[in-house]
């Protein structure tokens, strides 16, 4: 067991307080089987099967329209807000399959957070921005929240440039700025998973590198997803990849294994830029 | 100006100089610049010649009775005596009643048909909304007049009566005969007339939220409740001030649908059940029946003229309550 393990362990989880086995590594997080997607007639997704481990970044790369952020969107069930989008499989979350109709998705939510392609700092300041996710599902009094705040923008590395103004609109920050907000938001309600779809394609390189090292930290508590479309960024972060072509799974392997030495052939094509 | 600029780049820092005499454009350039520029300016005149024109004309009333003309609670024909304040009381209120119950119905209409709706579904809804905002008025004030009068006079106001005649706080709203006409009839005609305005706009607005932040909010486990009242309604707040005033300007100057079933009486009060009279409405009836050079079609001119001050009023909130967010 590592100490980065042991150290997630102290955090006040739900799951590994309740579920012995899930201390036991190796742990999964997420275990997609046999999963099918659907835009109406659209088959989108086919036959996906992954693990995506406990407290491990894993990227999904592929080229635009290979189903990988679809994928993403399965895991919080965010497809739901949209008529006529269907899945059917499994993704066991916790023991329980996601795509159980009568889960409840808002302590999904809760509990699978998500970051998008662009910041999206809601109308409000940048304490309430925090505050939000938190009051919907806990009740804490002032002094708890303002610690609550205080701790998930300094783990987002925000807290000293924002400290004197959290309650000035968060639509004032620099956009990397308010990317980070964006997740310190998503850990604010203490979730198990992180989603990311491509959460630096709308900032510049400097940003981006601070995201990306944000996500070194952020691995020790949480399992992350990531979509991205940039190569190097998956090698830099990711532990395990996973590559997507026409909603196909194609190969998912270990970082390093997978961008030195992949076994197919569309893989090694993609990665080297070949297409896509 | 902005096809100018595009063709000219290099002179765009010195166009205002150019613009006017036009001597370094070539010849179509120059007459298109002017057309819209006159265009622009016409508004301009046609604005102070509005203004002017009521202003003018009103004076006779406001030089008789002083600027408290518009707070006279008179309107006397044969003594010759006038003052807006009753048909400006019922402009007002009937506006406000309007809009109070058409603000929820558009707010409520237009989430549904962007967030909530199956697309086909809100398809047909959606048109249904258009073509509603594109019936005349005349023909609303024609269904108000055979559909809600009677209703009003034959169901609510005998309901109310009954269970309400002792209440105090709610008597003196619901006090009156059952003709069926007055504020409230009016202030419902109007609220279906500038509802499906209002829907437009609101629905416009909430399209252009981007989905993205509609779907973080969801993403954080929040409720469709919490979703529009702590996320789209903040975000949309200025668009949703503009869709009110929209429908307030529609509102406090509609005259035929509100002469259909207001009663027309000019008086003040507040039963909401009792006939009473709007600017717009006791303008139009009385216009035909005034001389020229009287000091009742000045007093007519005069109420035209509190009427656009009020417009203008209603816009200059808005722009207020506009401002701050930014």
């Amino acid at each position: 067991m590592t100490p980065e393990t042991l150290q997630g362990m102290t955090q006040d989880f739900m799951m590994t307080e309740t579920d012995p086995q899930m201390v036991k590594s190796p742990e999964v997080a997420l275990a997609v089987r046999n999963l099918n997607f659907y835009y109406g007639e659209n088959h989108a997704l086919h036959d996906i099967s992954v693990d995506f481990p406990a407290r491990r970044v894993t990227a999904m790369i592929g080229p635009s329209g290979c189903g990988k952020s679809t994928l993403l969107r399965v895991f919080n069930r965010m497809y739901d807000l949209y008529p006529g989008q269907r899945a059917t499989g499994e993704v066991i979350f916790d023991g329980r399959n996601v795509l159980d109709r009568d889960l409840d998705l808002n302590i999904l939510r809760a509990r699978v957070g998500m970051v998008f392609q662009k910041p999206t700092p809601f109308p409000m300041s940048i304490y309430d921005n925090i505050a939000f996710g938190v009051r919907l599902h806990e009740k804490l009094n002032k002094a708890d929240m303002d610690a609550r705040v205080q701790d998930v923008l300094t783990r987002v590395a925000l807290w000293n440039e924002v400290r004197d103004r959290l309650n000035a609109p968060a639509s004032g920050l620099s956009g990397g700025q308010q990317q980070r907000l964006c997740i310190a938001r998503s850990i604010a309600t203490r979730p198990e998973v992180l989603l990311l779809d491509e959460p630096t394609s709308a900032l510049d390189p400097i940003s981006t590198a601070r995201i990306e090292e944000l996500l070194d930290e952020l691995k020790e508590e949480f399992t992350i997803a990531i979509v991205t479309h940039n190569m190097q960024q998956a090698a830099r972060c990711a532990d395990q990849v996973a590559f997507f072509y026409m909603g196909r799974l194609i190969e998912v392997d270990s970082a390093d294994r997978m961008f030195t030495n992949p076994k197919q052939q569309q893989t090694q094509d993609y990665i080297t830029g070949r297409f896509g | 100006m902005t096809l100018a600029t595009a063709t000219q780049p290099t002179e765009a820092r010195d166009k205002a100089g150019v613009s006017h005499s036009g001597s370094r454009r070539s010849g179509p350039d120059t007459a298109f610049h002017l057309l819209v520029a006159a265009s622009a300016l016409l508004v301009l005149v046609v604005l102070g010649g509005l203004v002017v024109l009521m202003g003018v004309g009103g004076s006779q009333a406001f030089r008789t009775f002083g600027l408290g003309f518009a707070f006279r609670d008179v309107w006397n024909p044969v003594a010759d005596q006038y003052g807006a304040w009753a048909p400006l009381f019922g402009t007002i209120v009937s506006t406000l009643i309007g809009v109070i119950i058409a603000l929820p119905l558009a707010f409520g209409t237009a989430f549904w048909l962007t967030a909530m709706a199956p697309p086909r579904i809100a398809a047909i809804v959606g048109t249904a909304v258009q073509l509603l905002a594109a019936v005349p008025s005349i023909i609303f004030g024609m269904w108000g007049f055979f559909t809600i009068v009677p209703f009003m006079a034959r169901t609510v106001q005998p309901f109310l009566t009954h269970h309400f005649k002792h209440v105090p706080g709610i008597r003196f709203i619901i006090h009156g005969a059952p003709f069926g006409t007055g504020l409230m009839t009016a202030g419902l005609v109007l609220a279906v007339m500038i509802a499906p305005f209002m829907t437009a706009v609101m629905r416009d607005v909430f399209a252009a939220m981007p989905n993205m932040l509609r779907e973080s909010a969801y993403g954080l486990g929040a409720t469709r409740w919490d979703v529009m009242w702590k996320v789209v309604v903040p975000w949309s707040r200025s668009g949703m001030i503009g869709a009110i005033v929209l429908g307030m300007g529609r509102a406090l100057g509609e005259t035929m649908a509100v002469t259909f079933v207001i009663g027309n009486v000019t008086a003040v009060g507040w039963s909401l059940f009792a006939p009473r009279s709007t600017v717009a409405s006791l303008i139009a009836l009385q216009f035909p029946e005034s001389p020229a050079g009287s000091l009742r079609l000045s007093s007519l001119l005069a109420l035209g003229f509190i009427l656009m001050l009020l417009s203008f009023a209603s816009l200059a909130l808005a722009r207020m309550l506009r401002g701050d967010t930014k």
